[in-house]
């Protein structure tokens, strides 16, 4: 049996799901500004390895991704 | 009139100079003689002749590399070349990575220290990978914050670009002859046993001072910059300023 907020009605495990999903949006955000500062980082400097740097930032964007449909399919 | 009021020695100094004719024949013989010291920068203009310098490397993560193979930056001229390219020597890089260390085994402790245990498992895992999620992004930002925070020299300026965080930077460049003086601080154990120490460029520009932070060989960096002086007062005599 699910605890459930008096107030509100709903099993608090759902708000649980709710704000880890909106902390992981918050992050996918977040992954999307380390993408577009890289980017910005090695226009402004080039110095042979850019490629690793842009595929680094890109691998760990569509982390967050995965992370985010992960959550919200087992939670 | 003998000078009889006039010191021996003083007699002495007012022997008349003279130029034997030796000395006459090697100034006509060797007139660049005459011509100022030249400085003692030489450009190499191709790739095999960059791989013999002293301190060149292509590796891209190095903290020192003399003439750089890839190096360009968004202000640099056309006519502007890399000469040398440093970062912070990579042992200023431990602290973050113990950390980063400290912070992948930290889950590890979980089955001695129960700290998720109310949560149901599903969100456990959810906390595990997110924690790690949250690693890998302090440790990518770490190294970005290592890798762009470059000091570059070129034949004409030096630059310093500093990405402070993701969402800030900082590039401050002076001319070379704008430079007053050269301060080359090195002290510690470690500094000194790993030749890394800083070094501090006085300069007459707008911003007084730039500081080369912990960069490996701070005593060629400080001879380069010398050269690269006497070479820019070089250029200024000869009329080739561009």
């Amino acid at each position: 049996m699910e605890p459930i907020i008096p107030i509100l009605g709903f099993s608090v495990w759902i708000v649980a799901k709710l704000l880890f999903l909106f902390a992981l949006l918050i992050y996918i955000i977040f992954s999307l500004v380390v993408v577009r500062q890289v980017n910005l980082m090695t226009e402004t400097l080039e110095v042979g390895f850019e490629s690793p740097l842009k595929t680094a930032a890109g691998a760990h964007l569509l982390l967050a991704i995965g992370v985010f449909i992960l959550a919200l399919i087992i939670l | 009139m003998p000078d009889i009021f006039v010191a021996k020695d003083a007699k002495k100094e007012r022997k008349r100079p003279t130029v034997s004719i030796q000395s006459a024949d090697r100034w006509q013989k060797d007139p660049a003689a005459k011509k100022p010291k030249k400085a003692t920068v030489s450009y190499p203009k191709t790739h095999k002749e960059k791989e013999k310098l002293p301190g060149h490397t292509s590796n891209p993560l190095t903290s020192f590399s003399y003439y750089p193979d890839h190096a360009k930056f968004i202000t640099q001229d056309p006519e502007e070349r890399v000469i040398l390219l440093l970062r912070r020597h990579p042992i200023t890089n431990l602290r973050w990575i113990i950390i980063a260390a400290i912070f992948v085994m930290a889950p590890l402790f979980l089955a001695a220290f129960p700290i998720v245990d109310f949560l149901p498992i599903r969100f456990q895992i959810i906390v595990v990978i997110s924690w790690y999620l949250l690693t890998l992004a302090f440790i990518f930002e770490e190294f970005l914050s290592w890798f762009f925070h470059v000091n570059i020299i070129t034949d004409e300026r030096i630059i310093e670009v500093d990405f402070v965080n993701l969402i800030y930077r900082e590039i401050t460049d002076a001319n070379i002859d704008q430079i007053q003086d050269v301060t080359v601080q090195m002290g510690g154990v470690i500094r000194t046993v790993l030749n890394y120490g800083d070094v501090v460029v006085q300069t007459a520009a707008q911003i007084p001072q730039i500081e080369f932070e912990a960069v490996p060989n701070p005593d060629r960096v400080s001879r380069i910059l010398r050269e690269l002086r006497v070479e820019e007062e070089q250029e200024k005599l000869e009329g080739r300023v561009r």
